[in-house]
């Protein structure tokens, strides 16, 4: 596999990306340890539960800032998103294909 | 007695199913739906395996956008709640666009009886299979096969599908479809016509038809979508070369009570409603199936056999030609037809008598896009 | 050097399967084809679309381009042309395109038959008649180098840009390397990734249609008005954990492994023997993409699925590889490869090497769970109007 494993139970793919991957049903309060990837902290402990593939923050990244996975940008955060938290379509969008923006700016 | 309160006279009366939900069908289906292509392969085979079922095989259901996902959601949900429609299960994949969860959900607040088997969940198409055989013969067990009868043209809602705008459609098939809807409109029955290409090419004419204001709601719903942007196909283009009285022949120039976008159930009580489709025959009779036709009459000039898995359809062509190269399939030589004899087949038919498609079999289900696949 | 056994067609390419393809030209013929088919004996499959008999030029050309394909993969040991008898489509141009490439072909018009009953018969005991005709067929040694691989994913979850499809981009690197062809497609989901592609193509000319394709895609979510994420990523992707499409893109782009792009096809059209890495421009669609590249002549398919999906091909055997262990185990009916054990430390490398392996042999005849099952899926994507109007196409 490529990428950095996070105890086992987490993948980073790159050690740039700002989410990791979840490589089990992770629980709400589990610690990861995220010192190897040059992270600004030691530690990253989960604020929610993660399922299985799905994604979490491994440091803090500000509304309208990119949201990296594979050392590239696959979208933004549409709100502040804490270290530990689940990052997805809730907090996470992506900047490609958005006819509806195109629609709004037709009709503005 | 007649659900609406009229005595029909014996030689067009015929007997039905009523539906909780309130219609009345004149077969007896249940329907194997599958919401997205990768679950039809597994839906043709539990509609092969349970005699009363008929699959709605079809290329959709995922990577569809906006009012192209809409229009194809819809229409699922239409002909699946179709009055000659006893139940349905509802085949899903798991990951589609379309997901069968949300049909079923639909359904339900139709009173539809359905059931929703999903390949992913199920464990494969093995499981799947088996599963949706059981949930087919369960939902048919408990059907309550609640006779209805005897019943009239009053009670029947005939889908018309003519929209080749050949010479010999226009000048002997529609105007005979015409006195048929004729008689089963002022009977107080339903007639859908197929529109989309004569909203398409006369539509100042037909607002000047509009007879409710449900039918320039519609009417303006269908006319301002951006469905209307598409390119002139070869059936509009003989649309428009054609005088308004030639394409309105089928409904003899009833007012217009309803006009439905694809894939939308009718609501009027009686009279002649079109509906936004095109004239491709699986494509149309799909979408007068989810309006709500028990039955749909077809003029082609091509031939087209097949039948549809969800309404029976009776043939009618104006071309000799057509007439001799396939007899087998084609009721009616119009040329040759009173309007009496049509009548007279509609109600055979509703009685239950087969038309020449439902004995061979060949029957064709598609739905019309209006995007691109993502 | 890899080797397998297949058919030698009279046009010199290999054959893995040895099939009759009863091929309907429109959507009147469709189901007195997909009838034949059943009816038949064993070997005998059906095209079964959609496609109207009237359709606008280009979306015309289009279905004839990919009929004419699917006649001539060399798969199609001999092909029955079912139709109608007033299509505007050029049936004698498709059934004298698969003649060709030295393809037995019949045609067999429903009105000159007499009807659905009577084209039912014929048309089995034509369909029969041509499976004896083929039956003498013997399988040859083929190389490796012959192979045109088609590579799609579908169904994906996070898994898919982990593990499986790192792992079947190592398998197409191990055919390539061997001198074949492999392609990917899916245009869709090279949105976000695009720059990464563009990189590895071998001239400026396929670069710049790979970003004119890309951008063309793109442009249909700006022709509906509506976001993207309402189909791609799909609610399964979703629910697997993929956020975006440029996440999708990224993990769906290794599926094709490292080699550089060597060019860039329209749907439908021939992919090159010996042609190392090239793309089709498909939609994401998995069944109508999976059949572009088929009509481009792949005999064999790989396709990648961390949900589940369990579609096959009437012409090209479909190899299901998966990256989620879940899936292996309540899916073991419809998947071929388990991919999972690269998230439990088996090295890419290694999972590529039983990939390949398995292409081979199904190349020599071993059936895929898709084909065990009679999954045989089939649809052709249809240029839409909006589409044509925004390409400025003349209708």
């Amino acid at each position: 596999m490529k990428g950095i494993v996070l105890d086992d139970r987490a993948l980073l793919m790159v050690e740039s990306d700002t989410v990791a991957t979840a490589l089990d049903d992770l629980e709400r309060g589990t610690e990861l340890s995220v010192a190897a990837v040059g992270s600004d902290r030691d530690r990253v402990t989960l604020t929610e539960d993660i399922a299985f593939g799905h994604k979490f923050a491994i440091e803090r990244i500000d509304a309208g800032d990119p949201v990296e996975k594979y050392g590239e940008r696959i979208g933004s955060a549409s709100r502040p998103i804490e270290p530990g938290e689940w990052v997805h379509t809730h907090n996470c969008e992506s900047d490609r294909g958005r006819g509806d923006r195109t629609a709004e700016g037709a009709n503005a | 007695m007649s659900s609406r309160g009229v005595t029909p006279t014996e030689e067009l009366s015929f007997d039905g199913y009523r539906r909780d939900r309130g219609s009345v069908g004149i077969r007896n289906r249940l329907v194997v739906l599958p919401s997205v292509i990768c679950s039809r392969t597994v839906a043709d085979r539990i509609a092969d395996a349970v005699p009363e079922a008929v699959s709605t095989p079809h290329d959709h259901g995922c990577a569809q956008l906006g009012d192209d996902s809409d229009r194809t959601e819809r229409t699922f949900v239409g002909v699946a709640s179709n009055p000659n429609v006893a139940g349905a299960v509802v085949v899903g994949l798991g990951c589609e666009t379309i997901q069968s969860g949300t049909i079923v959900d639909q359904l339900r607040e139709r009173d539809v009886p359905v059931s929703e088997v999903v390949i992913q969940e199920a464990g494969g198409t093995e499981e799947c299979y088996r599963a949706g055989v059981e949930r087919a013969e369960g939902i048919l067990a408990n059907a309550r096969e609640e006779p209805a009868g005897p019943l009239g043209l009053s009670d029947l809602t005939v889908g018309v599908v003519s929209g080749d705008f050949r010479p010999s459609s226009l000048g002997s098939a529609d105007p005979l479809v015409g006195e048929a809807v004729d008689r089963i409109v002022d009977a107080g029955g339903r007639a859908l016509i197929a529109g989309g290409e004569r909203i398409d090419s006369h539509g100042e004419a037909i607002a000047d038809r509009l007879a409710t204001d449900a039918a320039e709601v519609g009417f303006e719903a269908v006319t301002t979508g951006t469905d209307r942007s598409s390119p002139v196909s070869s059936p509009r283009q003989r649309a428009a070369a054609s005088s308004f009285e030639e394409v309105a022949a089928p409904w003899n120039d009833h007012p217009i009570r309803d006009v439905l976008p694809y894939g939308a159930s009718a609501t009027h009580d009686s009279g002649v409603a079109l509906v936004d489709t095109p004239s491709e025959f699986g494509e149309a009779a799909t979408a007068l199936a989810a309006a709500g036709a028990q039955l749909v009459i077809h003029v082609t000039a091509d031939g087209d056999p097949a039948g549809h898995p969800i309404v029976p359809t009776i043939k009618l062509t104006g071309d000799g030609a057509t007439y001799e190269a396939l007899s087998t399939d084609i009721e009616f030589f119009a040329a040759e037809t009173e309007s009496d004899a049509l009548i007279s087949s509609v109600v055979n038919t509703a009685r239950g008598d087969e038309t020449r498609s439902e004995a061979h079999g060949i029957t064709t289900f598609a739905i019309t896009r209006v995007g691109p696949s993502t | 050097m890899s080797e397998f056994a297949g058919y030698r067609r009279d046009d010199g390419r290999i054959g893995v399967r040895n099939r009759v393809a009863v091929i309907p030209i429109s959507v009147a013929a469709s189901t007195i084809a997909e009838r034949i088919a059943a009816e038949a004996g064993a070997g005998v499959t059906s095209t079964p679309h959609q496609m109207g008999t009237e359709q606008p030029a280009a979306a015309r050309a289009q279905t004839e381009r990919v009929l004419t394909g699917i006649g001539r993969n060399p798969n199609v040991g001999a092909a029955l042309v079912v139709y109608l008898g007033t299509e505007v489509a050029d049936v004698d141009g498709i059934a004298d395109g698969i003649a060709d490439v030295g393809t037995p072909v019949e045609t067999l018009s429903i009105r000159s038959a007499g009807g659905a009953r009577d084209t039912v018969s014929a048309g089995v005991s034509i369909a029969d008649e041509l499976s004896d005709e083929i039956a003498s067929a013997r399988r040859e040694t083929a190389d490796a180098s012959e192979l045109i691989f088609a590579v799609e994913c579908g169904g994906s979850d996070a898994t898919s840009g982990i593990a499986s499809n790192p792992a079947v981009g190592n398998a197409c690197d191990r055919l390539i390397d061997d001198g074949g062809t492999a392609c990917f497609s899916e245009t869709p989901e090279f949105i976000g990734a695009e720059h990464v592609l563009a990189e590895r193509c071998a001239d400026e000319e396929t670069r710049r249609r790979l970003l004119e394709r890309v951008d063309r895609r793109e442009a249909i979510a700006d022709m509906m008005g509506v976001d993207l994420r309402e189909s791609q990523p799909s609610p399964g992707n979703k629910e697997g954990g993929l956020t975006t499409i440029e996440e999708k893109s990224l993990g769906a782009i290794s599926k094709g492994g490292t080699s550089p792009i060597r060019g860039i096809v329209d749907y439908g059209e021939p992919l090159p023997v010996g042609g190392g890495l090239v793309l089709m421009d498909t939609p994401g669609y998995d069944v109508e993409s999976v059949v572009g590249k088929v009509a481009g002549g792949a005999q064999i398919a790989a396709f990648t699925t961390g949900r589940g999906s369990t579609t096959g091909n009437p012409i090209a055997p479909v190899i299901k590889v998966t990256g989620n262990a879940r899936t292996w185990d309540r899916m073991a009916n419809n998947m071929d490869v388990n991919a999972s054990t690269i998230l439990d430390g088996e090295p890419i490398d290694s999972v590529g090497e039983r990939i390949y392996e398995t292409l081979l042999s199904v190349a020599d005849g071993r059936p895929t769970e898709a084909e065990r099952r009679g999954m045989e899926e089939f649809a052709i994507n249809e240029i839409q109007p909006r589409e044509l109007e925004a390409l400025g196409e003349p209708v």
